[in-house]
Formats: structure tokens, C-alpha cells, sequence
């Protein structure tokens, strides 16, 4: 027995390492900004939060974030959710070059790809020429925050397809062909059964796709050099920008992004429990 | 397989063509501009080179960007395996109710965006004993978080499916020693799971801009940083470092994909 | 004038043909069964009828009207697949009533007629279960009542208790055939069990291979097989050639011979004599296998006493009805 407890110690001696670095590089961080969000120049206390939301400009920064979060992972579902389920129904060769395919461009994010949008719906993209000439575009830059959200949809689409392509495992054949005999339209296959089915990884699939458009700096950044303003790019701003440095400002907005991923991973737990729950 | 009714069929094809399409423009683009002679205000570029990649090819300043990059992230990864192998053989041999446990730890690299934690990196390791901002060992520490939660599912799944405990107690039937077992038995029966962890994390990696712009930056220039600061120089540069950039991700892909599919 | 009539259906998938040229007539109120090996195109035809699988060429006439070029939606034939099928998002209830909602039905009427073959199945009281809260056997019922709510014209069953366990499946089979006859349902049912085809059908259609090898009623398919495929899949009949045959019977005999195992009577007196190989309890019947002149014959004695018991190595003599030589092609 003695020799099963030295095992076991050792055992832990291993995890030891791994302990440390994580500890280091993950945890002390995000502990570091809980606590000092929480610390202003006036000493201990709510005051970060209070200036945060009384500033015209910080709540700009929220809501902007919000807003293309939203609507890049509203719109990047829709795509992928069509594009998924087509994918499923084509002949394989097709299929396995558009998944790899789409499995590659989920790497084509951040700096990469704010830089083929420039070169293509910048001021004198090839493609905006294209549609000034056809009369399709009028007053449309990159660099506003609809553009914003073209570009981020643009990188939600292979994260939705790679996330939905195996829910669409759960949908069996035999229920569309049974609920066909029974006078279902397709439609109504899809509204009465398809989707109540499919609901939970759809919910599952538009929250990640909301976090990640949340947190992401490195597109914006390199789209519009740090001046746009949404909630990650005032956070660094605070600390490695040239101007005014605030790193508990900083940490309080941090706190704030956190919260936001939080309270939507919450509201998805709470729609996920009154939606059809497969056992 | 039921066949499909013509007519769905060709909804789909058509669906799926776009969604390619889609995907493929900004790249087809930035490709093309890599390869034009000068391509401003108008439809199509005005001819066709190869300049742009020599140039880009004997640029000392990306091919040490290149290398910084590559150093880092084989770093990381190195360390991954050392840290991340010990703990999963642990976990699932020794304390299998942990596995719970870390997989909730490992989804915090994913909650928590890297600019925050850089906020808290950037204050804690700026400056005092454990200064390392500005170096390449930050960069190779937050890459192991970074890379932690691919490697860590991945091997999981491996472990999993080649059933640990079984393997190890009919190793230790035959007479080998824990050790021995784990690196005879074990470990040979990882080596393609883990190549493509290596391989899927290193592409992200290699992609990652955050911590190496907040954290390093130009002191350590990777080749995201590098591809950032060269954003005034021509855009056929630009783009010949993209394409150049994604062509490496894609070939890692590639094998990863093809090792994945090799699986016996 | 047929209820169901199938004409020169011509099925291929990938080049390779599924069936040709099938024929096939079903009364009204019949109930039917699809036997064969997998393989042999039943499920197939069944699927066609449905209207779930497009057929190349051919009609199928249901009650006077050809039904091919119409959608499963507006055939007015329910089906039982062999994994239920039930939508898994909705209550026994919900999943009851769909296709009356399908057909706009009013929410009284509806409930009415739920809750009446929800009695019919004997699964009343679970109306506010989710599939994931029943057994398989109960599954299935449900899958039986929905597809019987909306009244369909036709009924089809596509091995469905082929998931179940043997107890289950026994009492089903009786449920299902009670129900059936209640309602005078014309009924195609598919199985690879012959079992269960002998028992539950009015009519077999025998396949193999795209083809309907035979046709009739149970006793007929049993006891008069046509050829050396039927012979060999309904019973367990001893299939013996030419030469085999001659040997035992002591006289010329032309062509291959199947005899049923209970036709072959082991005493002490008999014109034949064999020795005992081995034996196995079926429990109401045991199953002997014994040496005739050189052959071996499976032959099947009630286990009425201990006077039927012959242990192994046992010299006895057998005695087989003449008229239950069969000549097989």
C-alpha cells in the first residue's frame, strides 16, 4: 500500500509543473484585473464602474461592441447554418474539399485578413469599383461598422460551419420521411421538427460565435490602426497605448467584457432549459 | 444511400458553390494582388509578376520575423508536450475525477480574451523578479495556455479511445514498471493523435497577434507584428506576405489532415 | 378489383437493379407480408409504395388510382419504421396528433380521436410522456397509433419489431394483427422472420433477389414450396438431391427432394433404419439429426414422454409419409 501512496505522490509531483505555468500565465492575470478593477485613484471601491458608465464614450465603445457582436454571429449563423446543411447533402468529393477548405480559412483571421478586405473594399478595392460601377454601392466604407460586421461575418462563417456540420447529426432521415407520410411540407418538417431539434446547437453555436466576435482584437485593430472604437481596442489603449495609461480602468472594462461573455453564456443556459432538452 | 430527387440536388450544389465562393474572395483577391504589377483603381490588375515574392523572400526583416515566429511557437509547444502528456497520463490513471475538473480549467483560456489577460500580464510581469515582457519566454508561456485547450481534447480523446486503463494494466500484467509502460506502451500509441494536435495548434499559433503585439512587440517582432508594421509599405507586398503566411498554415493543414485520415 | 395494384415496377440504383417487372395484387383488407434475406428488395418495395424511393418505371394503383407521380404527403398511407421514427421534441400526445394537425383537423376532434387510439394501442395514460421515456415496445406503439389516427388507406410496416426483444416482439405481433383485423386495414407488412410471417399474414409474398419467388397463404408457402430457395428458407426443411434421395428411399427418384422434419416418424418399427448423431430440446419439440444409409436427416418428434427420447448412438427406424416428398427444381 505504501508503495500505491508513493505512486500517487509522485503522481501529483507531475502535475506540479503544469500547475505553475498555468498558474502564471492564466490564472494570476485574470486575477490580477479582477482585484484591480476594483481599485481607482480614489482608493478601493466601484468607482472604475461608475466612471465607465457615465462616459458617453465607453458606452459608445459597449454598445458598438454589442451591436457588430451581434450581428456578425446572427448573420455568420444564418450562412453557415444554410451552407452546413447543404454540405451534408452533396456527393462526398465536393464535401470533404469545401469542409478542408473552410477548415483552412478558419485559420484566415485577425491581421491576414483585414488586409485582403482593404485590398478588396477599401477605399479603391478592386471590389468596391466594381460595385460603384454597377450602381450597387454608393457610400460604403470598410472602415464603419457595417463594414465592421461584413468582415467579422466573414470569420464567423467557418467557425459556425465547423460547429453546426455534426449537429446536423442528430436530425434523422426517418423523421422527414415519416413526418412527409404523415402530409408534413418540407417547411413544416423543418418548423414543427428540423429546428426544435436542432435548437440547442444552434443556441450553443450563436453564443460561441457572440464571445468570439466579443473578445476579438486583432482585426479591428489592424483594419482600422486602434481607432475604432469597441471594448477590446479601449482596453488595450489603456495599457499600451501612447496617451493616458490606466491599467485599473483597463482592468474595470476587461471586467466588463467578462461579464457580458458571462451574462450571455447564462442566458443561453436559461433558453437551452426551456427549448426541447434531447435526454 | 436513398438518392436524392434531382431538383434538392441541385439547390444544394449551388448553396454549397457559394458558400466556397464566399470563402475564397478575400483570399483570391489578396492572391491576385500578390501577383500583380500594380493594380489601383480599377478592375483588374494591369499584369502579372512574381517580384513581389522575391522581394519578400529576401527580406531579412520577415525571415526573421518568420523564424521569431516559428521559434516561439515550437517553443510553446514544446512545452506543452512536457507539461500537458505528465498531466493527462495523471489525470486519467490516477485521479480520473479531475478530468472534470480540468475541463472546466481549460475552458478559461477560451472565456477570457487575450486582451484581458494581457491587462493583468502586462502589470504582473512588467517589471520586478518575474519581469518578462518584451521577451520571447511571455509569449512562450501564454502560447502554452493558448495551445492548452486543442492539445488537451485532443489527447483526451486519444486516451479515450485506445483505452488507458486497459493498456496499462495488461502492460503491467507482462511485467513492466508504470514508466515503462507509459513510454512503451502508451506514448507509441499517441504519436498520431498528437501530431495533429501539434500540427492544428501550431497553425493557430501561428495566426495569434494579441499577446505578441500588447506584450512583445516590436522587441520580439513575430510575423503577425512584422505583417501590422509593414501596413504603409505596398499592398502587393502586403499581400505576397499573406499569401505567403497562409500557404505555410495550409500546408500544415494539409498534413495534419492527411495524417488524421490515415488512422488505422 | 384489387385494392393495391403494383405493375411492372422497375427499380435500379447505380446501375445495378434493385427489382424488375414486379407484379403484385392486394386485396382490400388483406394482410400482406414481404419475406425474404436482406437484400431482396422488400424494404425497397415497400419504400416505393410509400413514396419515399422514386421508382424508374412501372404504376402503383391504389385503390384504382395510379400513385407514382404523387408525393408521400398526399398518398394517404401511414407507416411503421423499424426505429419508430418519433419526433423526439413532442409528447406521445403531440407526436399522436401531428398528422391529424397536418390535415388542419380541429383541436376537439383532434384530442378525440388521440385519445381513442391511444386506447386502441393500450398506451392511454402516457399521453404526456417524451419518446425518451419509453421502451422500446411502447415506442413503437405510439408509432403504430400515429400512423393509424389519421385513417390511412393503407398501411405499412417495415420490420418493425425487428429492434424488439423476443417477448415484446411475441405480444406486438398479436396487438398489431388484433388491431388490424378491428379496422379491416389493408396491411403490408416487411420481415426476414418467417416466424412472425407465418403467424401474423393472410398472404406471403415470398422474394428473393427483386423477385416475388411466391405467393399464397402460409400453409401453402409452407407446406408446398416451389422451388429450392423457398424450400430452404420457410421451415426447416431436409433438402436432398437426386442421388441422396435415392439412396434412402431405396428407389429411383429423378429430381431433388424436400421433406419436412415432422413428416419423419422414429420408432422401433419402420421401413428405414438410421442411427441417432446428436439431439437438441427445442422444449415442445426435439431435434434429432440422423444417419440414414450415409445421409443425415433432421427430424423433428413432439416431445410428448420419455418414450420420445432416443439418446445419442441409438439405433431406430424411421418412417416418413410419402405424401410429404416434395419435388423441388
Amino acid at each position: 500500500m505504501t508503495s500505491s501512496h508513493r505512486g500517487r505522490f509522485l503522481a501529483l509531483l507531475c502535475l506540479l509543473p503544469f500547475a505553475v505555468f498555468f498558474f502564471i500565465f492564466q490564472i494570476a492575470p485574470l486575477g490580477w484585473v479582477a482585484v484591480h478593477s476594483l481599485h481607482a485613484e480614489s482608493g478601493w471601491g466601484l468607482d472604475n464602474f461608475s466612471k465607465i458608465f457615465a462616459s458617453k464614450f465607453y458606452l459608445q465603445a459597449l454598445q458598438r461592441s454589442l451591436e457588430i457582436s451581434f450581428y456578425s454571429s446572427l448573420f455568420g449563423i444564418l450562412i453557415a447554418t444554410l451552407g452546413a446543411y447543404s454540405l451534408r447533402q452533396v456527393d462526398s468529393r465536393l464535401r470533404d474539399f469545401v469542409s478542408a477548405f473552410a477548415n483552412m480559412t478558419s485559420n484566415f483571421s485577425g491581421v491576414p485578413l483585414a488586409f485582403a478586405f482593404i485590398i478588396l473594399l477599401g477605399f479603391n478595392g478592386a471590389l468596391t469599383l466594381l460595385l460603384k460601377q454597377i450602381g450597387l454601392l454608393e457610400d460604403f466604407s470598410i472602415y464603419s461598422k457595417s463594414g465592421l460586421i461584413l468582415v467579422y461575418t466573414y470569420f464567423q462563417i467557418p467557425l459556425g460551419v465547423l460547429l453546426l456540420y455534426p449537429a446536423f447529426d442528430a436530425l434523422r432521415e426517418d423523421w422527414r420521411e415519416s413526418a412527409a407520410l404523415l402530409g408534413a411540407s418540407h417547411w413544416q418538417y423543418w418548423r414543427h421538427i428540423g429546428l426544435p431539434v436542432l435548437m440547442p446547437a444552434l443556441l450553443g453555436t450563436f453564443v460561441i460565435l457572440l464571445a468570439n466576435a466579443l473578445g476579438a482584437y486583432a482585426t479591428v485593430y489592424a483594419l482600422t490602426t486602434g481607432n475604432f472604437n469597441v471594448l477590446p481596442i479601449r482596453i488595450a489603449a489603456l495599457v499600451a497605448g501612447d496617451i493616458s495609461l490606466d491599467p485599473n480602468l483597463a482592468s474595470a472594462l476587461a471586467m466588463v467584457l467578462v461579464g457580458l461573455m458571462t451574462l450571455v453564456t447564462v442566458v443561453h443556459q436559461w433558453l437551452l432549459k426551456r427549448s426541447y432538452h434531447a435526454r | 444511400m436513398r438518392a436524392e430527387p434531382g431538383k434538392g440536388g441541385v439547390y444544394h450544389r449551388v448553396v454549397v458553390y457559394l458558400l466556397f465562393l464566399i470563402l475564397l474572395l478575400p483570399l483570391a483577391g489578396t492572391l491576385l494582388y500578390s501577383l500583380a504589377t500594380s493594380w489601383s483603381a480599377s478592375l483588374l490588375p494591369s499584369g502579372l509578376t512574381l517580384k513581389w515574392y522575391v522581394a519578400l523572400w529576401s527580406e531579412p526583416r520577415f525571415l526573421a520575423a518568420f523564424g521569431q515566429s516559428l521559434l516561439v511557437c515550437v517553443g510553446a509547444l514544446l512545452l506543452s508536450v512536457v507539461l500537458i502528456l505528465p498531466l493527462l497520463f495523471v489525470v486519467h490513471y490516477h485521479f480520473p475525477r479531475l478530468d472534470a475538473l480540468m475541463n472546466i480549467l481549460i475552458l478559461l483560456p477560451f472565456a477570457v480574451p487575450p486582451v484581458v489577460s494581457s491587462v493583468g500580464l502586462l502589470q504582473l510581469y512588467g517589471s520586478g523578479p518575474m519581469a518578462m515582457v518584451g521577451t520571447p519566454w511571455i509569449l512562450i508561456g501564454c502560447y502554452f495556455t493558448v495551445a492548452l485547450p486543442f492539445m488537451y481534447r485532443a489527447i483526451t480523446n486519444n486516451l479515450q479511445a485506445i483505452n488507458l486503463r486497459d493498456l496499462m494494466d495488461a502492460a503491467q500484467l507482462l511485467g513492466a514498471s508504470t514508466w515503462q509502460a507509459a513510454l512503451l506502451v502508451v506514448l507509441p500509441n499517441l504519436r498520431k493523435g498528437l501530431m495533429v494536435a501539434l500540427l492544428l495548434s501550431f497553425s493557430f499559433l501561428f495566426g495569434e497577434f494579441v499577446f505578441a503585439n500588447l506584450l512583445v512587440g516590436t522587441r520580439y517582432e513575430t510575423l503577425q507584428v512584422y505583417l501590422n508594421n509593414m501596413r504603409n509599405s505596398s499592398g502587393h507586398f502586403n499581400s505576397a506576405l499573406v499569401i505567403s503566411y497562409f500557404a505555410f498554415v495550409l500546408l500544415l493543414t494539409w498534413v495534419a489532415n492527411r495524417l488524421n485520415k490515415d488512422k488505422s | 378489383m384489387s385494392f393495391v395494384s403494383v405493375e411492372k415496377l422497375h427499380k435500379s440504383y447505380a446501375g445495378t437493379p434493385v427489382f424488375q417487372d414486379i407484379d403484385c395484387q392486394i386485396q382490400r383488407g388483406e394482410f400482406v407480408t414481404l419475406l425474404g434475406p436482406s437484400g431482396c428488395g422488400k424494404s425497397t418495395l415497400l419504400r416505393c409504395i410509400a413514396g419515399l424511393t422514386p421508382v424508374d418505371s412501372g404504376q402503383i394503383l391504389l385503390d384504382g388510382q395510379d400513385i407514382v407521380p404523387l408525393s408521400p404527403q398526399k398518398r394517404g398511407i401511414g407507416m411503421v419504421f423499424q426505429s419508430y421514427a418519433l419526433f423526439p421534441n413532442m409528447t406521445v400526445e403531440q407526436n399522436v396528433a401531428f398528422g391529424l394537425r397536418m390535415q388542419k383537423t380541429k383541436a376537439e376532434e383532434s384530442q378525440a380521436r388521440v385519445r381513442e387510439v391511444l386506447e386502441l394501442v393500450e398506451l392511454g395514460s402516457f399521453a404526456g410522456r417524451y419518446p425518451h421515456q419509453l421502451s422500446g415496445g411502447q415506442c413503437q406503439r405510439v408509432a403504430l397509433a400515429r400512423s393509424l389516427v389519421t385513417r390511412p388507406r393503407l398501411l405499412l410496416l417495415d420490420e418493425p419489431l425487428s429492434a424488439l426483444d423476443a417477448r415484446i416482439r411475441k405480444h406486438l405481433r398479436e396487438q398489431i394483427r388484433a388491431i388490424q383485423r378491428e379496422l379491416g386495414l389493408t396491411t403490408i407488412f416487411v420481415t426476414h422472420d418467417q416466424e412472425e410471417a407465418l403467424t401474423m399474414s393472410d398472404r406471403i409474398f415470398l422474394m428473393n433477389q427483386g423477385r416475388i419467388v411466391q405467393s399464397g397463404d402460409a400453409e401453402t408457402l409452407y407446406t408446398a414450396p416451389v422451388d429450392l430457395f423457398a424450400a430452404g428458407f420457410i421451415g426447416n426443411y431436409n433438402l436432398l438431391d437426386a442421388d441422396s434421395a435415392s439412396r434412402v428411399l431405396q428407389r429411383p427418384i429423378a429430381s431433388r427432394l424436400a421433406i419436412r422434419p415432422e413428416s419423419i416418424s422414429l420408432g422401433l418399427d419402420g421401413e428405414l433404419d438410421g442411427l441417432v448423431r446428436s439431439h437438441s430440446l427445442l422444449g415442445n419439440v426435439i431435434r434429432y439429426r440422423v444417419e440414414v444409409r450415409g445421409v443425415e436427416l433432421v427430424v423433428d418428434v413432439l416431445n410428448r414422454s420419455s418414450a420420445d427420447l432416443h439418446p445419442d448412438g441409438q439405433r431406430v427406424s424411421l418412417a416418413i409419409d410419402p405424401t410429404a416428398l416434395r419435388e423441388v427444381a
